[in-house]
């Protein structure tokens, strides 16, 4: 029965893409079918979010787990697709912003904080691979994860007073309204609901195959 | 520790040597490449508080890094790991490369203020900046260079860790700067900034036997 279910993970996106091609309208203030990409950068960079926080998750469990395989796998795995969605989620909006602000890049307060993610995981990544001994390696990387927990909230007081912001409002805001049309809601809550499942999947056979190499490499059958 | 740290320093002087010739080198090309001029006037309270503060942080990140890396060079490691508890040993760090920033800023500051012909209108605050910025600076330098003496390639290792954790100290420290040469009062950033100070402090002191202990 589960490996029907990347196949209807595969139909879903499918469907998604179909419907945000044609079913959801497009939103008013926006140039042309700017506002397509929406499907698209929203919900990738809500996945991205979403593991770099299942990313400090898993390394505080192996801190104070007792020190299990699997959670270092994880925490490094959920890392590495987080770097994946983020770089996305970066792309699709320079694009975006191409067509809605006339430039590409303009250190908007979410286009900096994004940045700062990305060079803080792929600071994380270096240290992974610059540690030869697989013990250190797990301990070094996880205490690092932890640091950037501790230090990320300062980014919310930092972040925002560096520029002014010309991002549309997000759908999740402070006021706790959603001004949307409906269709494209239901079309952005399946997209989310599907790039979510897409990580989740993703991450669970990233983080086999990488118990699986920790398991060849310390001598036994895979 | 602190006191061992100083009696290694005053045999080598080399942690000191690199610090201080590193500021110095940078602030004369700097101070070079700008001209004998410098910034035009209206634009020095915004630009050169930046520029001070990139200076000490590549001074940090050429001469802070070794505190620890020597320590596995010399393969005194082992030693230290029996001799002293994972908390002394790293407030001795810290205490080290806080007096040795410390230090740093007094030497380094008067003379960029001279050079760049910037006068703070609070010094008062101006102090406070480059004490609260130097204290976070030290002791996040501190568990880094834990981190990276037990990898290869340390030295590059170091700006590429460090960096994506000091950019909110350094941009609270930068506007505190500002603030203080334009004679402003800027009591929210402080306040951030001592909770930044605070809350690495404590992770640090958490995280650091984790580090530092097999």
């Amino acid at each position: 029965m589960t490996h029907l279910l990347p196949w209807l993970l595969w139909l879903w996106l499918c469907l998604v893409l179909a419907a945000a091609l044609f079913y959801a309208p497009l939103g008013e203030q926006f140039i042309g079918q700017s506002s397509r990409i929406l499907f698209a950068h929203v919900p990738v960079a809500w996945a991205s979010f979403v593991a770099f926080l299942a990313a400090g998750f898993w390394s505080l469990r192996y801190l104070l787990g007792g020190r299990r395989l699997r959670h270092d796998a994880a925490a490094a795995s959920a890392v590495e697709l987080g770097l994946l969605f983020g770089l996305l989620a970066t792309l699709t909006g320079a694009l975006w912003a191409r067509i809605e602000w006339g430039t590409y890049w303009n250190w908007d307060p979410r286009q900096t904080s994004i940045v700062l993610a990305l060079l803080f995981y792929g600071a994380y990544l270096a240290l992974r691979s610059a540690v030869e001994e697989a013990e250190a390696r797990r301990r070094l990387a996880a205490s690092y994860a932890t640091l950037g927990l501790v230090v990320a909230p300062f980014f919310f007081f930092v972040v925002p007073r560096l520029t002014f912001s010309l991002h549309p409002e997000p759908v999740v805001n402070v006021a706790g309204q959603v001004e949307m049309d409906p269709r494209m809601l239901q079309v952005l809550l399946a997209a989310g609901v599907g790039f979510l499942a897409l990580f989740f999947w993703l991450h669970n056979l990233r983080c086999r195959i990488a118990l699986l190499r920790e398991r060849q490499e310390a001598g036994g059958a895979p | 520790m602190f006191a061992r740290e100083w009696r290694g320093e005053a045999r080598t002087r080399y942690a000191l040597g690199t610090v201080v010739l590193f500021a110095f080198s940078t602030l004369v090309v700097t101070s070079l490449a700008l001209g004998p001029l410098g910034v035009a006037a209206p634009e020095r309270a915004t630009v050169l508080p930046a520029l001070l503060w990139l200076i000490l942080l590549f001074a940090a990140a050429a001469g802070l890094p070794r505190s620890f890396v020597q320590e596995q060079d010399r393969q005194t490691a082992t030693a230290l790991r029996l001799a002293a508890t994972p908390s002394a040993l790293f407030c001795g760090k810290a205490l080290f490369s806080l007096t040795l920033l410390w230090g740093l800023q007094a030497l380094v500051t008067p003379v960029f203020l001279a050079l760049m012909q910037l006068s703070a209108a609070s010094p008062r605050g101006l102090v406070l900046a480059l004490a609260a910025g130097g204290y976070g600076l030290a002791v996040t330098s501190t568990l880094i260079a834990a981190i990276i003496s037990q990898a290869r390639a340390r030295g590059a290792l170091f700006a590429v860790l460090a960096f994506p954790v000091l950019v909110p100290l350094l941009v609270m420290a930068v506007e505190l700067t500002r603030a203080a040469v334009a004679g402003e009062a800027a009591t929210v950033a402080l306040g951030q900034l001592i909770l930044y100070d605070a809350a690495v402090t404590v992770a640090s002191l958490m995280l650091f036997p984790t580090v530092w202990n097999p």
